[in-house]
């Protein structure tokens, strides 16, 4: 008994060992957004000793709104420069939310900066609100780099408005995402009225620079990491689609070929965006997790056909190219604090559960997979997992509906009571997002703190 | 996985956001408090607004302007105030107007005319970004220089002369005020009044400045701080109020010839 237990300890210590949590960074970035305004309303505060009325108020709150603006603007984009730290460490999909969240408000300053501005040029003109076409159209003709900013900031509009829910949905993917790119073109006509007109750029030279040096960061971050990065990646690995394999109906894996895959820095449980060179499919890039760890020679994604691109994929034809651009997602063993982890998937959610399944280190009975599925036929990958759970003493259990298509009562004490130990856990989830939050506050109603449960959700 | 309130997330944002603006701009005074103490109890602008300009006379100084130079984005043109054969001012009476230039014209003239008065000849740099402007002004400049030959003499004359009667009572400890020419801008003129006391500016004020649409918190934004400035330096030697680069500008030059006349 003596020796079990001290095997046991010594089993854990190993275990332990390997485990390295790292915490997101996502705090002391928040904390530099926040450091950024505050330095951009003092910005705005040292150069304005007094406002006399009212007309100087609305001209301030559009010199404020403009400033604020000209700065989270630089930030939605940089959010979208494919940042290791963000998307590997804070991970893709809470950046996404990030970028929609501070899209939009961004994009209300602009919608503000614009019509206090104007508002305030009317009233200066001694002229009234109902002006304010002309005078907006006076001022795109009169002052230096108003044109450009006009169009940007047309273009800005018209990207929020692809991007609302209803409109978006209806869009196709890929048009969404074209008319999205357009983001630079809009950043880029918008960037020059903030320095030519803008009095706080024209006073203060300090201000000028920072303001350049900001939009320079981003830029090079986004041409490094957007361009440059994937394209060293691709000519270095050079994949192909190797098969294509149907786990269950509806659901296919797709092995892909290369050369020195494992030297790609992928982690069980991260995802890339590929694009297949194929008719049809070279326009646009898609997100599936890696569903099982990489190896040398090959990497394997598993994906549902529920739109248009995942189901073409099964008509890929072995030997088409495939551009990557990856890893992301920090759905990693990184995130891992405690021995004893619990995998959650829903549906096709299984895929970076699968390969952490495979890879997660710990002794007999440490990891345990709960996977659910409408039926034992959707249950994709069965035959794999139950390998894995033999060889490595995992456990692993599925959560169907029963045959009358009655749904799987997954609450906190049947989770307790399959897993008693379960607030020791730390647990990985991923699945549809109903799945996910209904999951979620079993878990918590379960005694699993917020911080153990790692999740990736794509919905915004 | 906290449940999003995309509602009150918008309501939230918007109110503090809002909120944050207004707190920001109510904690601005309506007018700049550390200039309206440091420049004493200066009488309201307005109230001397309409005293007549002593422009009439230039005493203390000649002036020759320059011809006028076209440049690809408009006219050039120079005025030199000369003492005994020395620039002691360079202005553009010109400069071109509209859209971009209004913002180079703000950006060079003001360093070209500090550099005619360094250079004391039409060698000056460049100013990069209003390579036509400086140009022009060069060319200005240089025509103007040509002139002053024949035109040094008679000013010099008339500088001493009338430098002699504006310190009429000579020594005297006893305050007295100046007013400088009206100096034109681009927003309407400026005209500054001193008080001299003893060799020193005890008061500084505004007689004339730019009024009507932005010019109005323009003005209310930086002639404070240019009394202040002008009390503090004892010359016309004082920094421009950021983003009031016209009034600053003009500010100078009257203040400049109002020193002129109190023999300062």
């Amino acid at each position: 008994m003596t020796t079990t237990l001290a095997g046991g300890r010594a089993a854990r210590r190993q275990t332990m060992r390997r485990i390295r949590p790292r915490r997101s960074p996502a705090v002391p970035l928040l904390l530099a957004v926040w450091a950024g305004a505050v330095a951009v309303l003092w910005l705005w505060w040292h150069n304005t000793p007094s406002i006399a009325d009212d007309t100087g108020r609305i001209l301030n709150a559009g010199r404020i709104t403009g400033l604020l603006a000209g700065y989270l603007m630089a930030l939605v984009v940089l959010q979208m420069a494919r940042v290791p730290a963000l998307e590997r460490r804070v991970g893709s999909d809470r950046v996404a939310r990030w970028h929609a969240m501070s899209g939009r408000y961004t994009l209300s300053l602009i919608v503000a900066h614009v019509f206090l501005t104007m508002w305030g040029y009317a009233r200066q003109a001694g002229k009234s609100l109902g002006d304010i076409v002309q005078q907006t159209i006076d001022s795109v003709e009169q002052l230096p780099d108003m044109g450009k900013a006009a169009i940007g900031t047309g273009l800005f509009v018209v990207i929020g408005l692809s991007s609302i829910g209803g409109i978006r949905r209806r869009l196709p993917y890929d048009a969404w995402y074209h008319v999205h790119l357009l983001t630079y073109a809009a950043v880029f006509l918008t960037f020059w009225h903030q320095i030519t007109t803008g009095n706080d750029f024209a006073v203060e030279p300090a201000a000028k620079t920072f303001w350049y040096g900001l939009y320079g960061a981003v830029t090079a971050l986004v041409v490094w990491y957007r361009v440059l990065t994937p394209i060293r990646l691709n000519v270095r690995h050079r994949m192909r689609v190797e098969a294509v394999v149907e786990e269950t109906p509806g659901i296919v894996s797709v092995l892909i070929g290369g050369r020195k895959l494992h030297r790609m820095g992928a982690e069980a449980g991260q995802f890339f965006r590929w694009r297949f060179l194929a008719p049809g499919m070279r326009f646009s890039s898609h997100p599936y997790s890696l569903s099982a760890a990489p190896r040398p020679g090959m990497l394997r994604i598993t994906v549902k056909a529920i739109g248009d691109h995942s189901t073409r994929l099964r008509e890929l034809t072995p030997g088409t190219r495939v551009w990557a651009e990856g890893p992301y997602g920090a759905l990693t063993a990184q995130r891992r604090s405690r021995g004893k982890v619990l995998l959650v998937a829903g549906g096709v959610g299984i895929t970076p559960m699968r390969a952490l399944f495979e890879t997660l280190p710990g002794a007999a009975g440490d990891i345990t997979l709960l996977y659910r599925a409408n039926t034992t036929q959707d249950l994709a990958l069965w035959d794999e997992l139950s390998a894995i759970a033999e060889e490595r003493g995992a456990r692993l259990m599925y959560a169907v509906n029963s045959p009358e298509g009655e749904r799987p009562d997954i609450s906190a004490e049947n989770l307790q009571r399959k897993v008693p130990d379960i607030d020791r856990h730390d647990v990985f989830m991923c699945g549809p997002p109903g799945f996910a939050q209904s999951v979620y506050e079993a878990l918590r109603g379960a005694g699993v703190p917020a911080r153990r449960i790692h999740h990736e959700s794509f919905e915004m | 996985m906290r449940k999003s309130h995309p509602v009150r997330r918008v309501v939230l944002a918007t109110a503090a956001t809002v909120s944050g603006v207004v707190l920001l701009l109510s904690l601005k005074p309506a007018s700049d408090p550390a200039a309206a103490s440091a420049a004493g109890a200066a009488p309201p602008v307005s109230a001397a607004g309409q005293e007549s300009p002593q422009g009439g006379a230039r005493a203390g100084s000649g002036t020759v302007t320059g011809d006028a130079e076209q440049t690809q984005y408009g006219a050039v043109q120079v005025r030199l105030t000369v003492s005994a054969g020395k620039i002691t001012k360079a202005e553009a009476v010109q400069a071109p107007k509209g859209g971009l230039s209004d913002q180079k014209t703000q950006l060079a003239v003001p360093r070209l005319n500090q550099a005619a008065v360094a250079a004391q000849s039409a060698r000056i740099d460049t100013v990069s970004g209003a390579t036509y402007t400086s140009d022009g002004y060069k060319k200005s400049l240089q025509s103007a220089l040509d002139k002053m030959k024949p035109a040094a003499s008679g000013s010099a004359g008339s500088a001493s002369g009338s430098s002699g009667s504006a310190s009429g009572p000579a020594g005297s400890a006893q305050a007295r005020t100046v007013t400088g020419q009206a100096a034109q801008t681009q927003y309407g003129p400026v005209q500054v009044r001193i008080t001299v006391s003893a060799g020193k500016i005890t008061k500084a004020e505004a007689v004339q400045a730019p009024k009507g649409g932005l010019s109005d918190q323009k003005t209310q934004l930086a002639i404070p701080k240019l009394n202040q400035a002008a009390v503090a330096a004892g010359s016309a030697d004082i920094d421009a109020v950021s983003g009031a680069t016209y009034t600053s500008t003009g500010y100078r030059q009257s203040l400049q010839s109002a020193l002129d006349q109190a023999g300062g």
